[in-house]
């Protein structure tokens, strides 16, 4: 321990020299974020390796994935037509809702639980936003539709969890049960198993609900758009690093800050190239950013403030990564586990009304399989990174998962397989979930954080 | 046991400090319920047991009893909603209705007792009931009853032998493990299918014929007595004598009254269930017997519970499911137990998927993409049963009875004229009260904090 002067200053290290702290592996292996310790982009990209290494390997799996799959359909499919612009937007919209779930089931995964009925939760907020806006029916304007959604799936949230965080009853069958329930229910408010539910782009009141997702933003307005957000977000993060320099607080170097801002600009830049080409017929342009990026920038947004900024959050890994160190520290379980099930229900409400518009407004018993709607969340989030065993994982893996999850279901749909195209759409992601929790269990292994017998 | 003053022990130390002359009553002792020592090790008669076997009950350790509560709330719930429930026609019904849950339920009890989960039964039942249809298709292979029955058991065993091997071995979650190979079986099991339906209900060729009468044949009446007879005879008779033989050696042996009890209760089940069968229960011509499937089931459940209950393996469940840690410092093969828990798991879905083979007559993709609800009523019916989520505690017994009240509500709420979203929805209910039984129970026990 002598070369670590970052914990003993006055102590026999050389204070003249800077001492790179990346380079000493226990500081990997403790999980310290490479932000806070290196001095230069070098020893950034160098503390990152290690830590990739030892198993913390964040979004990098999941965006090679990505490269690969994208790659991969490119190649074998008829065309070439899986990287196109029209394919790609089309490819986000079908993976909203899977990004929307994997984030909501994100935060349970991270306490460690599971939630088996985020599928069934997010077609009843879906079917709830949709049955209120009916005219003629209760028609309520579209906001309070979509908050009353929001509001109903967070109660049913905050039911399940409190019956695991009090009654300790485990989440898994708490949540099993609650997917029956939904998923019965579901069928009673479309009004039985031929019912089904739409709304319009005619009616003014529904037009918000209905172009969620395929609705577009006028090129010129998402540049602009797109110029404001890189330019506040890149001004935030440079001052920033330049206040806690300026306070002497440990800060990135400058270079990882200027790769980060350019790292955004350039991915949006890309996004909005990718969104201006014109995606309908040559008489009929479809041209811009549809609504539904936005609206998931948005989320993530919130998810990564809520998990990473906020006591909330800490408290959720805490209690993710050991629940009795967590409560002895003064945590209280039962009030973060309710409302981390609740909050994860809301979000599933929010997937599942995306869900509808993205089907061009039409909710019916076949818009969705829940059981299926589920296996693809949780898959999307251990094959995004979040851990199964709690305490590791980000609001922005879930969304990277779904996207994997989406672009796959989409590319395999595209390969005109026949028959063998409704087998490959359970065989591919059942095969990468596998792949992705045979890779945390021994990513985990060989970090030597966890023992299980 | 080491709570327990030795000088009470009488039965252990037989030359020891206890006074021979009078017989201490074990059971009054709290700790041997609390210890979970089974009563009838310890009552020296009727009353004692049933003392000792109520302690256990409010130690936590209920084993049947609610879901037998549950069974006879359900029963006359149903009955006086409708006057049909409790017919001899509808209660065979209900049994035949409920052997796919009950099986289902037996095969996700291995996989609970040691504290794991299989949610790919319901897919592995669907998918053994595919191939075994397949099989036997004069078009197709063409093969006899009892090889097509045999391959697919092997095939559903070693899909359980993999996913065992992933979740003994590298020690990936088994809900995980499980979920991944679901979603593969649905896939393959598609494929298998070819998009086309299957079906065996061709009364053309023996082999489908036999496959159909799985589930539809029936014993005559005039044999179901003599085979009731014959299996009551038999089984009492080596109760009885084992008893006898365990007394000869001083082995500590129930007592006698309890033996005849169990012996008598057992040949009232049997003319129940016999009688009850042999009613015709055809609404045109004759349809009277014990069906096939009641032997069927028992058989498995006859099988399991030795296996369960009478096997170093059977213990090795127990010790996993209670302990892992302290199993494998005792020097248990902690991943071979397990995999093997899984292939058992496997198999016995396998068998359900021959049932449900017979049960459905013919087979579509529709059947293989609803065969996921299967998984969760397996899992209810199990946790119904009495056994527990948590691990080590259960039987699978637990999982014909669970499967019973499954069964039971499913057939009650249709006789209703209920929706099948309202069932799932009742369903669902039962579950969460018997999760929630489970975990008080837990709570109650004083050995487990």
């Amino acid at each position: 321990m002598t070369a670590d002067p970052g914990e003993t200053p006055a102590g026999t290290a050389d204070a003249t020299m800077v001492a790179d702290l990346t380079a000493d592996p226990e500081v990997a292996a403790a999980d310290v974020p490479p932000g806070l310790v290196a001095q230069s982009l070098g020893q950034y990209l160098r503390a990152s390796w290690l830590q990739v290494r030892s198993g913390n390997s964040g979004v990098l799996p999941v965006v090679l994935a990505m490269v690969l799959v994208a790659i991969t359909f490119e190649i074998v499919t008829p065309e070439h037509a899986f990287l196109r612009p029209s394919n790609l937007v089309y490819i986000f919209g079908l993976s909203t809702v899977y990004m929307m779930l994997a984030m909501a089931e994100t935060v349970v995964l991270l306490l460690g639980e599971i939630d088996l009925s985020v599928g069934a939760v997010a077609l009843i907020g879906g079917v709830i936003a949709f049955k209120l806006v009916q005219h003629p029916g209760p028609g309520w304007p579209w906001w309070a539709a979509i908050l009353a959604a929001l509001v109903c799936c967070g109660v049913i949230g905050a039911l399940q969890g409190t019956l695991t965080a009090r009654l300790k009853i485990p989440s898994f069958v708490v949540t099993l049960a609650g997917f029956l329930l939904f998923s019965g229910i579901l069928v009673v408010v479309l009004g039985g198993a031929n019912g089904f539910l739409t709304v319009s782009a005619a009616v003014p009141n529904q037009r918000v609900i209905y172009y969620m997702v395929q609705g577009v933003i006028v090129p010129v307005a998402g540049w602009i758009a797109l110029a404001v957000v890189v330019g506040a977000t890149g001004a935030a993060l440079w001052l920033r690093a330049a206040a806690r320099r300026r306070q002497g607080l440990v800060a990135p170097p400058a270079g990882l800050t200027a790769i980060r801002i350019a790292l955004v600009a350039l991915v949006g830049v890309a996004v909005l190239t990718v969104c201006t080409v014109n995606r309908g017929t040559p008489l009929v342009a479809v041209r811009g950013v549809p609504w539904v990026i936005p609206i998931v920038i948005v989320v993530l947004g919130a998810w990564t403030l809520l998990l990473q900024r906020t006591r909330f959050g800490r408290y959720v890994y805490a209690i993710g990564g050991n629940p009795e160190a967590a409560r002895r520290a003064g945590v209280s379980l039962a009030a973060i586990r309710t409302w981390a099930f609740a909050l994860c229900s809301a979000t599933a409400g929010l997937g599942g009304i995306l869900l509808g518009s993205f089907f061009f407004g039409e909710y019916s018993t076949n818009t969705a399989d829940p059981g299926q709607l589920v296996l693809y969340a949780v898959a999307a989030a251990v094959i995004g990174g979040v851990s199964l065993f709690g305490g590791r994982g980000k609001a922005i893996h879930g969304v990277l998962g779904g996207l994997l999850i989406g672009s796959i279901a989409y590319g395999v749909s595209l390969l005109s397989l026949g028959t063998l195209a409704t087998p490959l759409e359970y065989i591919v992601p059942g095969s990468v979930l596998l792949a992705a929790v045979a890779v945390d269990v021994l990513s985990r292994r060989g970090s030597g954080s966890v023992t299980r017998v | 046991m080491s709570d327990l003053p030795v000088t009470t022990d009488s039965g252990e130390t037989p030359s020891g400090t206890a006074d021979a002359s009078k017989v201490v009553d074990l059971t009054a002792a709290p700790e041997v319920a609390a210890a979970d020592v089974p009563p009838e090790l310890l009552a020296q008669s009727l009353g004692q047991y049933l003392r000792a076997w109520w302690l256990r009950v409010r130690g936590g350790d209920s084993g049947v009893l609610p879901v037998v509560l549950a069974i006879v709330v359900v029963a006359v719930s149903f009955q006086v909603a409708n006057s049909q429930f409790l017919s001899a026609l509808n209660l065979v019904n209900l049994f035949e209705q409920s052997t796919v849950y009950m099986v289902l339920a037996m095969a996700e009890i291995f996989a609970l007792l040691l504290g794991e989960i299989d949610l790919s039964v319901g897919l592995v039942m669907a998918f053994g009931s595919v191939m075994v249809a397949e099989l036997v298709q004069p078009t197709g292979p063409g093969w006899p009853w009892w090889a097509a029955i045999i391959a697919a058991l092997l095939v559903c065993s070693a899909f359980g032998a993999i996913q065992g091997s992933l979740v003994a071995r590298l020690r990936m979650p088994s809900f995980i493990v499980t979920l991944g190979g679901l979603l593969i079986l649905e896939g393959v099991g598609i494929i298998f299918l070819g998009g086309a339906l299957v079906g065996i209900g061709n009364s053309q060729f023996t082999n489908e014929v036999v496959l159909y009468d799985i589930f539809y044949g029936q014993f005559d009446p005039v044999v179901s007595w003599i085979l009731l007879a014959v299996l009551v005879g038999g089984a009492g008779t080596w109760l009885w004598l084992r008893d006898v033989r365990k007394r000869r050696a001083g082995l500590e042996t129930p007592p006698r009254s309890l033996t005849a009890l169990k012996i008598a209760l057992m040949a009232v089940a049997g003319i129940a269930v016999v009688a009850i069968c042999n009613v015709n229960r055809a609404h045109s011509g004759t349809i009277e017997g014990v069906p096939y499937i009641i032997p069927i089931v028992l058989v498995v459940l006859a099988a399991s519970t030795v296996l369960l209950q009478r096997t170093r393996f059977g213990r090795y469940v127990y010790a996993i499911g209670g302990n892992a840690e302290a199993a494998r410092r005792a020097g248990v093969k902690l991943p071979a137990v397990r995999t093997w828990g899984f292939v058992l798991a496997a198999l016995t879905s396998g068998i359900a998927g021959v049932l449900f083979a017979s049960w459905q007559v013919s087979l579509t993709t529709n059947i293989i993409k609803t065969a996921n609800s299967y998984v969760l009523l397996a899992v209810a019916a199990a946790v119904i049963g009495g056994t527990s989520l948590f691990g080590g505690r259960g039987k699978t017994i637990h999982g014909v009875l669970g499967g019973l009240v499954i069964g039971g509500i499913y057939n009650g709420l249709y006789l209703l004229g209920v929706s099948s979203q309202w069932i799932d929805v009742v369903v669902a209910a039962v579950l969460l009260v018997a999760a929630a039984v489970d975990v008080l129970s837990r709570r109650g026990a004083p050995r487990r904090a």
